[in-house]
């Protein structure tokens, strides 16, 4: 029997529900995410777009999906990493639905969910897996029944990187989209500092001397050239490394950034070097949205690993590594 | 003509064995990545290069056992130096008694020790780094990304790096393994070492969104 799943998805500035069917179709994916006029994301305000458009989203998901709120047996969440607001009202939503409705709940790690959505789509079975968000830069590979952290960044996420250079550059959040139309125009490299640790990078002292290039007088296209060139080495490097230390045959990139094509061609290449099979995880299943969270609830559900709701408070901090994976093979 | 057998092929190099002058010699060789910027590629190439022909030599003068240099070609970016028959530390975890991967992860831990007494990190301490001999005595390798006049962070990041590997790739053993490590270091740095492990500490926590 097909078991079908309302994933929820909240831990930043998108919300999302997406309906799933444990045979691996994506049935509806809707999500929205706050655009301040300028600035930031701010935690509280982040909240209360979710909960202001949550319960649209979660309708519009329901109609796409062409099912009824009892068609649904599984209510899955985004359970954390991530901003306590934002959970916190994801999670509110819920159990509210999950005891409503009589269904099981399922606590969903974020990172997790990237992974195994690229996974459904890809077809791949054990890949190295590049998570590259506004939050997050990860190498993560599975072993030893945990995905664990290979490499990571020890200070800004990509994606913050980006924006907050935007933000110096006069644009909009989120910021990448137009830094690569930028990038695209720009000519001459500049060199910008490359810090590669291991298999940890870090990205705060290239976004300074980024800064100073422009307020030098550098034109913005050749500043966003040199800032793609440079953060996406890094990132290649230490997925290079993380497949060299693994051995494994297929590397999966996914989280917001995996939409720039830069970055796709840049490890694209990485893959054919090292003989691995490469996916990019398609733009709508690649940022932060719903169907990701209801198809690891499936699996998750599957493993037999629900949480009751009184148990089902918020994870903020939950490390990748810290969820034991039930559902692969050790 | 010189023969070569490739043994090796890293993230970023390939190490080729050969046997040259009557020795028995690594060549180890970082070839152009075409998908990187080329002015990135060449400088990270001869950079490192450069920087490990340096550092395996200052490592060596600070008493820690690195492979001897014999040559080195920029254009190339490639290095020839002493073959160390050894086998690495990482594939030996697992096939040694518990008491001896504790002597292993000690001398691993007073090496590091030894660097950064020095102020040098070495900047990628994974256990594949680490070469044992059938003998038992340990040598460091792999310096292409290791650093001079190193500063507590520095030396707090070596120590994550450090507990990084054995986290992903050691996790049945990297509680005895860890406690191993930092006690060879303690026993070397002294007391500054309570320094350098509580900055590990506070490494590990940042980078993560909270």
């Amino acid at each position: 029997m097909v078991t079908i799943c309302l994933g929820l998805e909240g831990t930043a500035h998108s919300f999302g529900a997406g309906v799933v069917s444990s045979d691996g179709k994506v049935m509806s994916n809707v999500w929205d995410m706050i655009r301040p006029q300028k600035g930031g994301i701010h935690p509280r305000e982040a909240a209360r777009h979710h909960s202001e458009k949550g319960p649209t989203i979660i309708r519009h998901a329901l109609e796409e999906a062409g099912v009824t709120a009892q068609d649904i047996q599984l209510v899955a969440f985004s359970r954390g990493p991530g901003l306590g607001p934002c959970l916190r009202t994801t999670a509110t939503m819920a159990r509210v639905l999950a005891l409503h409705l009589s269904v099981p709940l399922v606590g969903v790690n974020h990172c997790v969910a990237h992974i195994e959505i690229g996974c459904l789509e890809s077809g791949f079975q054990d890949p190295v897996t590049v998570y590259v968000s506004g939050g997050n830069t990860q190498v993560i590979a599975f072993a030893g029944g945990r995905f664990r952290t290979f490499g990571e960044t020890l200070d800004i996420a990509i994606g913050n990187m980006l924006d907050v250079f935007g933000r110096s550059a006069g644009m909009r959040f989120p910021a990448g989209p137009e830094i690569e139309r930028e990038a695209q125009l720009g000519r001459e490299y500049h060199a910008l500092p490359y810090s590669v640790k291991g298999m940890d990078l870090s990205y705060s002292g290239m976004l300074t001397a980024a800064r100073r290039l422009l307020s030098g007088g550098v034109p913005l296209p050749d500043v966003c050239f040199s800032i793609q060139e440079t953060a996406f080495g890094m990132l290649a490097e230490i997925a290079e490394r993380a497949i060299a230390h693994t051995k494994k045959r297929e590397l999966l990139l996914t989280g917001g950034v995996a939409r720039n094509s830069r970055l796709t061609e840049i490890l694209s290449g990485v893959a054919v070097r090292h003989d691995v099979r490469f996916h990019r995880v398609s733009p709508s299943l690649a940022g932060d949205q719903g169907a990701m969270i209801a198809w690891t609830g499936i699996l998750q559900y599957l493993a037999g690993n629900t949480v009751d709701v009184a148990e089902s408070q918020v994870l903020p901090r939950w490390r990748t590594d810290e969820q034991e994976i039930r559902w692969r093979a050790m | 003509m010189v023969e070569y057998t490739v043994i090796a092929v890293g993230a970023e190099s390939e190490i080729l064995r050969t046997r040259l002058w009557s020795r028995e010699l690594v060549v180890k060789r970082r070839p152009a990545k075409p998908y990187l910027h080329d002015k990135i590629d060449a400088y990270l190439r001869r950079y490192r290069t450069v920087r490990e022909c340096k550092m395996l030599a200052y490592a060596r003068g600070l008493g820690i056992p690195t492979p001897a240099v014999y040559a080195v070609d920029l254009a190339e970016c490639s290095i020839v130096m002493d073959y160390v028959d050894g086998v690495q530390l990482k594939e030996l975890v697992g096939h040694v008694s518990p008491e001896q991967l504790v002597r292993l992860c000690k001398r691993f831990g007073e090496m590091i020790a030894g660097l950064h007494r020095g102020d040098v990190v070495h900047g990628d301490p994974t256990t594949s780094n680490v070469l044992v001999e059938p003998s038992g005595r340990m040598w460091i390798v792999d310096f292409g990304l290791a650093d001079v006049n190193a500063t507590v962070e520095m030396k707090g990041v070596d120590l994550h790096l450090v507990r990084r590997a054995l986290e992903t790739t050691h996790w049945q053993h990297q509680e005895q393994m860890l406690k191993a490590v930092l006690d060879g270091y303690q026993s070397i740095v002294g007391d500054g070492a309570d320094e350098i492990t509580r900055r590990m500490e506070e490494i590990r926590q940042r980078g993560r969104y909270h």
